[in-house]
């Protein structure tokens, strides 16, 4: 199933939890565990993890999608070629 | 399999599953504390009688898994492989089943049976879900017994099923993980190799799998103990196999779904069937646009028809009023002191100060989106748009997210690794509309434009959006050669706006807005004026007027006049200092006219549109230039930005004016 959620991630585009956890029949905890198991591979990274740094004294911060508590991830080189 | 008539039992599970609550009940006061050989981590044993039967019960360390992430994995494994307890007794959190069977997959291939202990059978239930525990019992191949264990349910039950293990009473045949068919017969071709190596007690099996997972520790072992030649040949399929990770451990997945899929009914919870079905329009590809659009509009709607007329009274009687009491004050003192305080300062700063209705109506307007859990849909809806209009998600998902500052849009960047497409991507990051040009928009376009405001406010947005679009179909080209990317999103649960941490969001970002009106802009002001005086106390012949008059034929293209030109370039400074230098220029601090009524009186409509597109897209202020030198490190990219936005301002600006000219007339 690992394999079925890269295959659908590297067709590229944006996917929420909710359509990846019905296209794949898990649930949103699951799903959650599936994409930290792709991260500790090597093959997803997580995006906006040193925001809170660089964003801490901004006073627009709030309008910012990532520090609304959504975790966003990404494929990295190893996840695009999918090796 | 009992050792001198005692029955070993290894208690595993996930953290925060019971597992102490468990074994206390389970053990009561027989318990012995102590570390485990050569770690500090603590282990706990036990022991306890039932049927006449003596048991010893050892706690393994809380894991999410079995494989050499971390210390306590390798103890909970090599537990049960080196000490082969008679049961493992898995204990499970029933309400996130899914998750917790995980380490049940990982468990069931090592050389001891498994009894499941389900726990928190009632959270489970309060959360709506359904768990038949006989039909995953006869799913998985192994005893399950439900269990609450915080209220002593199911104990006497699990001892049972744990005593009928332990002496064989009842059958044993656990369904096991698979992998996918091409790496089964890898795994096979390792087993065969390695067969003769592998060190006892380790399962042979198991290690082949271990291998093919790239599990570090076992790895190791093999290699030591592996003739040179054979490892030679067991390193070559692992290297050609390097992907098998994602099989192995998919292959768990793939179990815990077919487990699962018929032990467990999940009605959904009405939140989450709230948020789904309005997310099926939020964040559609079309849909998701047009209804943004939509809110868009209604935001713009909202802001001018309640703010404009506050915005009205407030020129009229703060900065009117301000602007009297001032005149009569100053009315000996010299003419360059009374210019300053009323043209300078109140027509500058006042009249930017003047939009803080306007300004509070569309940060809670936003704030109001944003706590809603609109934001985050609007970023998905509109990178879902601009990927389907074959733009790199890449650059475009920083872009989106720093919705209102170009600031983090250019520091959001980062997330692209190629140095090229990360640098192009800096280079249109000052075209995402960001606050403090919408607030020069929200403020102009109503003087402008009266009813029509809406339309072309929203008219500008989607210009912006479009240049931005077409300058990253290029880029895309270019740096991506249509290289695909993807993201994932968490899109949060909507849920009931909390009032609070809208006024907290407001207020911060007026007085914010306030602090920058009180220093940058009103020291932008003082200098405009001050430029706008002297030498001859006339603007027409000061040194700003000589200045603008220099750029009068760029001007002259889309029908502006110098003064708006001026005002044009002091937003570099800071967007909002264009409606400052407006004021000083047109006199806003006089009493004789608004400045509201002498702009709409000295542009046409042509030439009024060309200055807020040329706004929107023009060079972004002072702060986004230092971040996209700090991020890029080049002086040479940093002016060529400034430039390439200067040409594309003023290009678009006067292409708009010719045309509406065109059109007009």
């Amino acid at each position: 199933m690992l394999r079925t959620l890269l295959e659908k991630v590297t067709t590229g585009g944006v996917h929420s939890y909710a359509d990846l956890c019905r296209e794949l029949g898990v649930s949103e905890s699951l799903l959650e565990q599936m994409l930290m198991d792709l991260e500790r591979m090597g093959y997803l990274k997580r995006v906006g993890t040193d925001c809170e740094r660089h964003c801490a004294n901004c006073s627009l911060n709030g309008t910012c999608a990532i520090s609304q508590g959504g975790q966003v991830w990404t494929l990295t080189e190893k996840g695009t070629t999918g090796r | 399999m009992t050792k001198e008539g005692l029955i070993t039992l290894a208690l595993a599970g996930q953290p925060n599953v019971g597992k102490s609550t468990v074994f206390n009940l389970l053990t009561g006061m027989n318990q012995h504390v102590g570390n485990w050989p050569g770690k500090t981590i603590e282990q706990k044993t036990g022991t306890f009688m039932y049927n006449g039967t003596r048991f010893k019960l050892v706690d393994l360390p809380g894991t999410y898994s079995l494989s050499a992430n971390s210390p306590e994995e390798v103890i909970a494994r090599n537990f049960i492989i080196k000490e082969r307890p008679d049961v493992v007794v898995a204990l499970l959190d029933a309400a996130i089943l899914e998750r917790s069977l995980y380490l049940v997959a990982e468990l069931l291939p090592l050389p001891a049976p498994v009894v499941i202990a389900l726990n928190m059978m009632d959270v489970a239930e309060q959360e709506g879900m359904r768990i038949e525990p006989h039909v995953l019992e006869a799913a998985l191949g192994v005893p399950v017994i439900p269990m609450v264990a915080t209220k002593n349910q199911g104990v006497r039950e699990l001892i049972q099923a744990i005593d009928d293990v332990a002496h064989g009473r009842v059958k044993y045949h656990p369904r096991l993980p698979e992998i996918r068919a091409d790496h089964r017969a890898v795994l096979e071709e390792i087993e065969a190799l390695i067969d003769s190596y592998v060190p006892e007690p380790y399962p042979k099996s198991w290690v082949a799998l271990k291998l093919l997972e790239g599990d570090s520790e076992i790895t190791e072992m093999m290699r030591a103990c592996t003739p040179d030649d054979v490892w030679e040949q067991v390193h070559a399929i692992l290297m050609a196999h390097e992907d098998a990770i994602i099989d192995v451990a998919g292959g768990r997945y793939d179990w815990i779904r077919r487990m699962v899929r018929a032990a467990v009914t999940r009605p959904k919870a009405g939140q989450i069937t709230r948020t789904d079905k309005l997310d099926r329009w939020a964040t559609h590809p079309f849909w998701g646009m047009f209804i943004l659009a939509g809110i868009l509009g209604m935001v713009f709607w909202l802001t001018y028809t309640v703010g404009a007329p506050l915005q009205n009274l407030l020129d009229v009687y703060v900065v009117g009023t301000a602007a009297n009491w001032m005149g009569a004050l100053l009315v000996s003192a010299p003419t360059w002191v009374r210019g300053l305080v009323m043209d300078g300062i109140i027509g500058g700063v006042g009249t930017v100060i003047t939009f803080l209705p306007i300004l509070v109506i569309f940060f809670a307007t936003m704030g109001l989106l944003e706590d809603i859990g609109y934001m985050a849909r609007a970023a998905y809806a509109m990178d879902r748009f601009m990927h389907l209009m074959g733009l790199h998600g890449k650059s475009f998902l920083p872009l989106f997210l720093g919705f209102g500052c170009n600031v983090p849009a250019i520091m959001g960047a980062r997330v692209i690794e190629s140095q090229r497409a990360r640098l192009l991507t800096i280079m249109i990051a000052p075209l995402v509309p960001c606050t403090a040009r919408m607030v020069v928009v929200t403020f102009l376009a109503p003087i402008f434009f009266g009813q029509a405001a809406t339309l072309v406010s929203w008219g500008l947005i989607g210009l912006s959006l479009t240049v931005l679009a077409v300058l990253g179909i290029l880029i895309n080209k270019i740096a991506f050669r249509g290289e695909r990317a993807a993201f994932i999103m968490e899109l949060p649960l909507y849920h009931v706006p909390n009032w609070r941490t809208i006024a907290l969001l407001v207020w911060q970002r007026c007085l914010a807005f306030l602090k920058k009106a009180g220093t940058l802009i009103l020291v932008m002001a003082v200098i405009v004026w001050a430029l706008s005086y002297w030498p001859g106390g006339d603007v027409e012949t000061s040194f700003l007027a000589q200045f603008g008059r220099l750029l009068e034929p760029v001007g002259a293209l889309m029908g502006m006049s110098w003064r708006m030109i001026v005002a044009l370039l002091t937003s570099f400074i800071a967007k909002e200092n264009s409606l400052a230098t407006m004021g000083v220029l047109y006199g806003a601090g006089n009493e004789e006219a608004k400045l509201a009524e002498r702009l709409s009186g000295t542009l046409t409509p042509a030439a009024a549109l060309a200055f807020l597109v040329v706004q929107m897209l023009f060079v972004p202020c002072v702060a986004t230039v230092a971040a996209m030198w700090q991020e890029t490190r080049s002086v040479r990219w940093t002016l060529f930005n400034v430039v390439l936005l200067l040409v594309v301002s003023f290009g678009v600006g006067i292409l708009v004016y010719q045309v509406a000219g065109w059109l007009g007339g």
